[in-house]
C-alpha cells in the first residue's frame, strides 16, 4: 500500500521538475522585471522613499492619504476617466465600422487596412511628434493652410479647452488600427452557415449583423475593449511628448503624474502609492468588464 | 552531489578573477604606465553638443595618463539613473545631474558628490582664488564647501529680427516699456507675434521680466508672488498676451525657438546656444541687452550647468585635474569659439577669445547683470512647476493675474514653510 501510493507522486514529481525546467527562462525574467518591481512598488509606496535618500522611512499609510487629499491626483484621476469613456467605446465602434467595411478581401480593402494599422506599428513617441507639428498653430502646415483660406487656426495643444481632445483623437488615430484587425479576424471566423440560415429565415443585412455577426464576435469586443480600457487608464506617451500634461494640468494623466512625481521631483514613494491605487482601478475596471460580457457564459 | 560542488568551486573562482580584474583595472592611477579612466555622464545633447565633445578630445589629447570616457545621456535619464548609480558604486566618476542647479543640493547633502576642497589653490593643477565668479561659486557651494565646478556658463540676451523691426521702422527698445509697445506693433495677429514668450520647458524667461522691475519669486525666504512689483508685471504682460496676442500663450522653449527662428517673432530672450539654429534657418537676427524695467537696473538670467565629482570615484584627484583644466583660460576660450558661451572666469573679459567674436563678446557683457534662477531652493522643481508655471499660465490664459498669484502665493508659503 505505501508503495504503491509512494510512487506516483515521485513520478509527478519529477515531471513537475521538468515543467518547472522549461518555464525557468520565462519565469526568470517575468520575476525579475515585473513581479519584482511590483513588489519593490509596494513596498516604496509605504516609506517615504526618494532616490537621493539612503534611508526610507515607514509611514504606513500617509502616502495613500495623501493621495486622496491631493487635487493634483483627482484632477489626474479625472482627465484620465474621460479620456477611456471617450476613446474606449469610440474606439471599438470605430474599428468595427471599419472592419465590417473592410470585410471582403480585395487589392483595395488590402490597402486600407494596411493604411488604418500602419499607425499600430509605428513609435508613439515619434508619431506624436509628428502630430504635435502638424497641429501647431504658429509652424504647423494645418495652420499654414488655415490662414491660406482665411481662418484664423486654433493652438489645439496649448488651449487648455482643446488639449485634452486633441489628444484623444491622436490616441484613437493610434489605435483603432489595432481594433480593426482583431474584430475583422472574428468577422471572419462567423460560420457561414448560420448567416445562410437567417438569409432563408428572411432576415435583412441588419438583422443579420445585430442577431448573427455581433454575438459571434463578442468575445473579441470583449477582448477589443479591456485592451483598450486598459491602454487608455495607461495613457502617457502621447499626452507626454504632445502637452507634457498641460496647459494648467488640463491634460495631466495618472501615467504622467506619477511618471511627474517619480521621476522629477524625485518622490518615487508617493509616486508607487499612485501606481497602486491606478492598479486597483484597472482591476476593478477590467473585472466588470467581464462581468458586462458576461465572459464565463457558455455559448 | 560532486558536479555541483565542481560547478560551485568554479562559479566562486570566476567571481574572485572578475573582481580581481576590477580592482586593477579600477585602481591607483597612472604608475603601471596606464592611463587612469573617468567616466563622465552628461547631458548635453543640444545644439553645443558637439563643442563639449571636442572639449573633452582636446583634454585626452593633452593628458596622455588621463582619458575621460564622455557618455552623453538625455537629461531626464540622467536624472533618475545618477543618484542610484552613484550610490551603488556603478556610477560615473564625473557627471552633470541636472541643468537646474538646485539639484545640487541633493547630491552635496545626500553625500553622493564630492567637496572639491583641493580645486581651489594656487597649485598647478588648481585654479586661483577669485578666478571663478562668486555668482557662481556661492550657489555651488553648500555650507562653505564648494561642491560643483561650472560646465558652462551663459547669460541672456533680447534676440531680435532685423528684418521684422528695419520693416516696421523700430528702433531696438531700452526699456521695458518700449519693448511692449513694440511688440504690440510687430503682431500683426495673423500669424506674427511681436515675441517668443515660453512658459514652461524651458529656460526661465519670465522671472527676468519680473525681476527687471524690481519684483520676485522669493523674498527674504517667503513668497513674493503677491508683491505689488510682481503682480504689476505679470498683469501688464498678461494683459498684453491676453488682448494683444503679442505672444501664443502656453508655449515650451522649443516652440519659442521655433516660432523665432521661423521669422514669425522678432523678439525672444534667449541665451547662445540659440544662435546656431537661428543663423542655420536664415534669421537676420541681432542680439542687444535685455531692456531695463521699472527697478531701473540691468537683470538678466544667468544660466550655467553644474558639473560634479561622484563620492564614489576612485580617482579624485585626477576628477580635479580635469575640472581644473576645464575651468583653465585654454578650454574655456575654445568653449567660447565653439558654442559662443561666456568664460566662466572673471579674468578673461579683455581675453582675445572674447573680443575678437562680436556675440561672445554681447554675452560676457551681461555678467555683470545675470542672476540664476532659484539656485538653492531644495523645492525648485516643485517650485517652477507646480506652482509658478501654473500661475503664469493661468494669467496669461485666463487674464486675471492677481487671482493666479494670490492662489500660488499660499501654495509657495506652504512649501517654504512661511506663515
Amino acid at each position: 500500500m505505501t508503495a504503491l501510493t509512494a510512487h506516483p507522486p515521485r513520478r509527478l514529481n519529477s515531471q513537475a521538475r521538468a515543467g518547472w525546467f522549461f518555464l525557468a527562462p520565462s519565469l526568470l525574467i517575468i520575476g525579475v522585471f515585473v513581479i519584482y518591481p511590483i513588489v519593490q512598488s509596494l513596498w516604496m509606496s509605504l516609506h517615504d522613499w526618494s532616490f537621493f535618500q539612503t534611508d526610507h522611512p515607514f509611514v504606513g499609510l500617509n502616502n495613500f492619504v495623501e493621495m486622496l487629499g491631493d487635487p493634483r491626483f483627482w484632477n489626474a484621476l479625472a482627465n484620465t476617466g474621460i479620456f477611456t469613456v471617450v476613446t474606449v467605446p469610440a474606439q471599438i465602434v470605430l474599428g468595427l465600422l471599419l472592419a465590417v467595411r473592410l470585410r471582403r478581401t480585395t487589392w483595395w480593402t488590402v490597402f486600407l487596412r494596411s493604411v488604418f494599422f500602419f499607425p499600430v506599428i509605428s513609435s508613439f513617441a515619434t508619431m506624436a511628434i509628428v502630430w504635435k507639428f502638424i497641429l501647431s498653430a504658429n509652424v504647423g502646415p494645418t495652420a499654414a493652410w488655415l490662414r491660406g483660406v482665411g481662418v484664423s487656426p486654433t493652438d489645439w495643444l496649448h488651449n487648455p479647452d482643446w488639449a485634452l481632445p486633441a489628444v484623444i483623437v491622436v490616441g484613437l488615430w493610434k489605435n483603432i488600427g489595432f481594433t480593426m484587425v482583431i474584430i475583422l479576424a472574428a468577422l471572419q471566423d462567423v460560420p457561414e452557415d448560420l448567416t445562410e440560415a437567417a438569409v432563408l429565415d428572411g432576415a435583412g443585412p441588419w438583422r443579420r449583423f445585430v442577431s448573427v455577426s455581433l454575438p459571434s464576435i463578442r468575445q473579441a469586443l470583449l477582448f477589443s475593449s479591456v485592451i483598450a480600457t486598459i491602454g487608455s487608464l495607461q495613457v502617457f506617451d502621447q499626452v507626454y511628448v504632445m502637452t507634457q500634461g498641460g496647459p494648467l494640468f488640463r491634460s495631466e494623466t495618472l501615467v504622467t503624474y506619477i511618471y511627474e512625481q517619480g521621476f522629477t521631483e524625485f518622490r518615487s514613494g508617493y509616486a508607487s502609492a499612485i501606481a497602486w491605487g491606478l492598479f486597483l482601478i484597472i482591476m476593478a475596471v477590467s473585472l466588470l468588464q467581464l462581468r458586462i460580457f458576461r465572459y464565463r457564459d457558455v455559448d | 552531489m560532486k558536479t555541483k560542488k565542481a560547478l560551485a568551486a568554479l562559479a566562486i573562482a570566476a567571481a574572485v578573477a572578475l573582481a580581481m580584474a576590477g580592482c586593477s583595472s579600477g585602481g591607483s592611477s597612472g604608475s603601471d604606465g596606464k592611463p587612469v579612466q573617468l567616466t563622465f555622464w552628461s547631458g548635453f545633447t543640444g545644439g553645443d553638443k558637439q563643442a563639449f565633445i571636442d572639449l573633452v578630445d582636446s583634454f585626452n589629447s593633452s593628458h596622455p595618463n588621463i582619458q575621460v570616457k564622455y557618455t552623453l545621456q538625455p537629461w531626464d535619464s540622467i536624472a533618475k539613473k545618477l543618484p542610484t548609480a552613484i550610490a551603488s558604486g556603478s556610477g560615473p566618476d564625473i557627471a552633470t545631474p541636472d541643468y537646474n542647479v538646485a539639484t545640487l543640493l541633493q547630491y552635496a547633502n545626500n553625500k553622493l558628490a564630492l567637496p572639491l576642497d583641493q580645486l581651489v589653490g594656487s597649485g598647478k593643477d588648481q585654479i586661483a582664488p577669485g578666478v571663478l565668479p562668486t555668482s557662481l561659486s556661492d550657489p555651488f557651494s553648500v555650507k562653505g564647501k564648494l561642491y560643483a565646478a561650472p560646465a558652462n556658463f551663459a547669460t541672456l540676451m533680447l534676440y531680435y529680427n532685423k528684418d521684422l523691426l528695419d520693416k516696421a521702422g523700430i528702433a531696438v527698445p531700452t526699456t521695458m516699456k518700449e519693448l511692449q509697445d513694440d511688440a504690440v506693433k510687430l503682431s500683426n495677429g495673423n500669424g506674427q507675434y511681436g515675441i517668443a514668450l515660453a512658459d514652461h520647458s524651458t529656460i526661465a524667461m519670465w522671472p527676468i521680466l519680473i525681476w527687471a522691475d524690481g519684483g520676485d519669486l522669493i523674498q527674504k525666504g517667503c513668497s513674493a508672488l503677491n508683491s505689488k512689483a510682481t503682480v504689476d508685471t505679470v498683469t501688464t504682460w498678461s494683459k498684453l498676451i491676453h488682448d494683444d496676442k503679442i505672444t501664443p500663450p502656453g508655449l515650451a522653449g522649443q516652440d519659442a525657438d521655433d516660432l523665432f527662428a521661423a521669422g514669425k517673432a522678432a523678439f525672444e530672450i534667449n541665451g547662445p546656444w540659440a544662435a546656431g539654429a537661428y543663423t542655420k534657418a536664415k534669421v537676420n537676427f541681432d542680439v542687444a541687452p535685455v531692456p531695463v524695467g521699472a527697478s531701473g537696473k540691468e537683470v538678466t538670467l544667468g544660466s550655467t550647468v553644474p558639473m560634479i565629482v561622484s563620492s564614489h570615484t576612485q580617482h579624485p584627484k585626477e576628477a580635479q585635474e580635469f575640472f581644473a583644466w576645464w575651468l583653465g583660460k585654454t578650454a574655456q576660450a575654445q568653449l567660447a569659439k565653439a558654442a559662443a558661451y561666456v568664460p566662466a572666469r572673471t579674468d578673461m573679459a579683455n581675453d582675445p577669445s572674447v573680443t575678437s567674436d562680436a556675440l561672445v563678446k554681447a554675452f560676457t557683457s551681461q555678467v555683470p547683470y545675470s542672476r540664476l534662477y532659484l539656485p538653492t531652493e531644495k523645492d525648485f522643481s516643485k517650485i517652477d512647476v507646480d506652482i509658478f508655471t501654473p500661475a503664469i499660465q493661468a494669467a496669461t490664459q485666463n487674464g486675471d493675474a492677481a487671482g493666479a498669484l494670490s492662489s500660488a502665493n499660499t501654495q509657495l508659503n506652504q512649501v517654504l514653510g512661511c506663515k
